[in-house]
């Protein structure tokens, strides 16, 4: 069982470093908006056909 | 979406609309002429140009999402009075952006943030952001539900973000310089902190729970001493970073409550918490007594979510409060010497500067009409709900409407020097002065302390009989365990339920301590004009055949005038269709007299007792006793002569909002007394007063904002709940200083800024389904109070009596909580409220 002397440590500090983690992302703002990411996933499913066949090259994906 | 729309529109008080079934616009929604061969139906053209334009890009998926996604908004408040035909081109002047000026981005492409009204559910924001992939030059959108914002990326080469206002005003959102409110910036940082606590508590209420797991099931089946003591360790540390990083607020809390000898919630849990920290260090290097870590790390976490969901709520409902400001114009067209005209921010207007007002828009400054005549509605201001009839040399004041056609007038005074900022500075030194309100967990928090510590002693006493040691862990047991973790959870939960709840019928809450005011018993002051009644001009009086009506309204149709206005709509609820443009002839219009002409061949006039006794042989006594009769009931009485004939009197006045009786009644029912506070003409408050059964004590006409204000103080004096219902600018002083001040829907800014409720419904229903809210949310915080108390009653009774262990208190710690929130939850609080819904 003195396995856990290695374990305990070793998971509190992977846990530390998924709060850390989230911290940051908490500052960086991702946490500001809790209502449109949820339908952003939604957005890029399928590419809009009816502007690529009048072949306009303004149409950008975005990247996300 | 749709079942939503047509109980609005069954509701809708519109009875002499002829429509045997209702069809609805294919893009908003809205009643819309009944559709053909299954074709589509538009509301309005613009409805039409949406729909279309959506089609083209090959978007209809928004409408199939939109309505799947309907179910859970909460839409947001858009204002009648201040949408204006806008041209976008003022987002090309870089001096006029303010926050939004766009700035370069690499690549050469440039980014604006700008404000967007009419974002009500995901669908929308899915749709914006798609359509800004499909227009030439605009790269990219992100739209900001919680904050109404869009920022915008494009080619300043290929496209203007006047254009792309443009794209989006089509398809129905419109855009606004951003205005960085200074709350915006301030809610932003503590939004997160909090979280930023929350997950750091979080992390160690977990850790430290499954810690606490393997020592107490160690304890049943044996476990050796070095392995306690490292999980031992490992928990206190948890239990030490809880209470001392996220749990820090609660004893900046506490020590502010001590130096200022106001008792707060945050008092008993610093206490628990900081004792609980203590304990366990010392009795991990004494090895001696038990550790409580992973009750303080769970009660921190969960005092810390509790706290926060409450704060999203209220800031959720003063977002959707501060588009509204936003969307207010800050813009003045100066004319120059050369009578060019320029659009400038209205601060920079001085003293004998010319300015242009266009019909419908906000006077900027106040100031003198040069040239041009026109009705000016002063309501907002005043009360007044008679539009004045204003011409070159009468003076104007900021925020007045201009009604009916251009003028130009010089300033007489400058923004700041504006009876308008006047009121404004007004408004915020009532809110300043303005009590704050004790909370009844509050007030609990005080005696809870007293009697805590008083058991505390009396545990010592107690126990130091039989063992000094056992002594002092039964206390510290005590103190842990009596951490009121449930009942610091009772207001925040229930309040945040109750707001959120209100937003979904438009009822936006700013401040929570409010309800608690609400839920007593007292005085409801409403004003007059805009509030309980509709705001404008309309025939309540009337007596004509549809024949008649269609006579006169036609020949008003040709009048501009907000009394001929109101005949006109008069024939168009009732369905009646007008004589054509060209079978109104001889049109003769005389200024505050009336309008005659020839309408299908009859002589028609319409007009005031002097204007039309010109054109009739002789008045009856009947018809002249009508005048005075309909005068003493505070309506404008309008005569009516055919072929010579004097037939009728219409009466033309402010009507009542359908729903003002019934909420009177409603709140006189629940024991509230109603009363009238109006800046309008007393005998036109007198004739509401006879409509609504007021009593005569509780009705004041003829008030200035200043005046209405110091009503609402004196009433104060009597201690009971004050509530101001109101909506114009001449309120708002009135909202702020009240106890509980609600502005509605259509007010003015200064009306929104001052009050912490705002209908945004724009039904006086709310008013009653917040008072039964209220009092329903009070019951649920005093039955969690109950609840909370009895389990801490019986944590306390076991460590009094020296029979709690850790295992019992952390079981005990999370199921009272647990309780709270399910019973908070399940709570009926606006469900079945009468007048809600009705």
């Amino acid at each position: 069982m003195s396995v856990i002397f290695v374990a305990l440590p070793v998971a509190l500090i992977m846990g530390a470093a998924a709060a850390w983690a989230c911290v940051r992302c908490i500052s960086a703002g991702q946490f500001d908006d809790l209502q449109s990411p949820p339908v952003r996933i939604l957005m890029d499913e399928k590419p809009n056909r009816s502007l690529q066949a009048r072949g306009s090259d303004d149409y950008v994906s975005t990247p996300d | 979406m749709n079942s939503n729309l047509i109980d609005q529109a069954a509701d809708a008080p519109i009875p002499a609309v002829h429509c045997t079934s209702v069809d609805l616009c294919d893009h908003c929604g809205l009643p819309a002429p009944p559709r053909q061969n299954r074709e589509l139906t538009f509301c309005c053209s613009g409805c039409q140009g949406a729909y279309h334009l959506i089609h083209q890009w090959g978007l209809d998926d928004y409408y199939a999402l939109r309505d799947r996604l309907l179910e859970s908004q909460a839409a947001a408040p858009v204002s009648d009075k201040l949408s204006s035909a806008t041209s976008w081109d003022d987002l090309d002047k870089a001096g006029l952006l303010g926050a939004s000026t766009p700035k370069a981005m690499e690549d050469g492409l440039v980014c604006s943030r700008l404000a967007i009204d009419g974002v009500h559910c995901g669908a929308c924001v899915w749709l914006i952001e798609r359509v800004a992939t499909l227009c030439p030059g605009w790269q990219d959108a992100r739209v900001g539900m919680h904050d109404h914002s869009i920022e915008v990326t494009y080619d300043p080469k290929v496209t203007k973000l006047s254009e792309i206002a443009g794209q989006l005003s089509k398809i129905g959102y419109r855009v606004f310089p951003w205005v960085e409110g200074t709350n915006a910036a301030r809610f932003r940082q503590e939004n997160r902190q909090r979280l930023v606590q929350i997950a750091i508590a979080g992390f160690c209420a977990m850790n430290a729970m499954w810690i606490a797991i393997a020592i107490y099931a160690g304890e049943y089946s044996g476990i050796a001493e070095s392995h306690i003591t490292l999980l031992r360790s490992a928990g206190v540390l948890l239990g030490m970073v809880s209470a001392f990083v996220p749990g820090k607020p609660f004893f900046t809390g506490a020590w502010a409550a001590i130096r200022t000898r106001t008792p707060h919630m945050d008092l008993p849990i610093a206490l628990g918490v900081g004792v609980g920290a203590v304990a366990g260090v010392v009795s991990l290097l004494t090895q001696h007594a038990d550790v409580y870590f992973d009750s303080v790390a769970v009660l921190v976490f969960f005092l810390l979510v509790g706290r926060w969901i409450q704060f999203r709520q209220q800031h959720r409902a003063a977002d959707a409060v501060s588009l509204l400001m936003r969307m207010t114009p800050s813009l003045a067209i100066r004319v120059g010497v050369d009578g060019t005209q320029n659009k400038v921010p209205t601060s920079s207007l001085c003293v004998g500067d010319m300015y242009y007002v266009m019909a419908g828009e906000c006077v900027p400054v106040d100031g003198r009409i040069v040239e041009g005549a026109t009705s000016i509605d002063r309501s907002l201001m005043t009360g007044e709900s008679v539009p004045a009839s204003l011409s070159s040399g009468d003076e104007i004041e900021a925020g007045a409407l201009n009604l009916r056609s251009p003028i130009t007038a010089v300033a007489t005074a400058t923004r700041e020097q504006s009876r308008i900022t006047k009121l404004m500075k007004l408004v915020e030194d009532a809110s300043l002065k303005r009590t704050p309100i004790v909370q009844l967990a509050d007030a609990i928090a005080a005696r809870f302390v007293l009697i805590l510590l008083g058991l505390a002693v009396l545990t010592i006493a107690i126990w130091w009989r039989v063992d000094p040691m056992l002594a002092a862990s039964h206390t510290v047991a005590l103190l842990i365990v009596a951490c009121p973790c449930a009942l610091a959870l009772a207001t925040p939960l229930a309040i945040a339920v109750t707001l959120g709840r209100a937003a979904k019928r438009k009822l936006l809450i700013r401040s929570g301590e409010t309800l608690e005011r609400l839920s007593q018993v007292g005085t409801v002051w409403f004003d007059k004009t805009g509030t309980l009644t509709i705001g404008r001009p309309q025939v309540i009086t009337n007596d004509l055949s549809n024949d008649l009506l269609a006579l006169c309204a036609s020949l008003e149709s040709q009048s501009t005038h907000p009394l001929a206005r109101a005949i006109v709509d008069a024939a168009v609820h009732r369905s009646i269709s007008l004589y054509p443009l060209e079978s109104v002839t001889e049109v003769e219009q005389r200024n505050g007299g009336g309008i005659r002409g020839l309408v299908a061949g009859r002589h028609v006039a319409v007009g005031n007792v002097e204007f039309v006794s010109k054109s009739v042989l002789s008045l009856d006594a009947s018809i002249i006793a009508r005048v005075a009769n309909i005068a003493s009931e505070g309506q404008t009485p309008v005569l009516v002569a055919i072929d010579g004939e004097a037939v009728s009197v219409l009466g033309i006045g402010d009507a009542l909002r359908s729903d003002a009786r019934s909420t009177v009644m409603a709140l006189k029912e629940r024991g509230w007394n109603v009363g009238i506070l109006s800046g309008d003409h007393p005998t036109t408050v007198q004739a509401i007063v006879k409509q609504l059964d007021l009593s005569d004590s509780f009705a004041q006409g003829g008030l200035s904002p200043e005046q209405k204000l110091e009503v609402i103080e004196q009433s104060k004096q009597v201690g009971k709940a004050i509530v101001m219902v109101g909506d114009g600018v001449n309120d708002a002083a009135a909202l702020a200083a009240a106890d509980v001040g609600i502005a509605i829907r259509g007010g003015a800014e200064a009306s929104l800024h001052a009050a912490p409720i705002y209908l945004a419904s724009g039904e006086l229903c709310g008013v009653v389904s917040l008072i039964d809210a209220s009092k329903a949310t009070v019951r649920v915080i005093r039955r969690n109070f109950r609840v909370s108390l009895g389990y801490n009653t019986l944590a306390i009774t076991l460590a009094v009596c020296g029979i709690i262990s850790p295992l019992i208190a952390a079981i005990l710690m999370p199921i009272s909580s647990l309780t709270i929130l399910s019973l908070t939850l399940s709570s009926k609080t606006f469900r079945g409220t009468s007048g809600a819904s009705s």
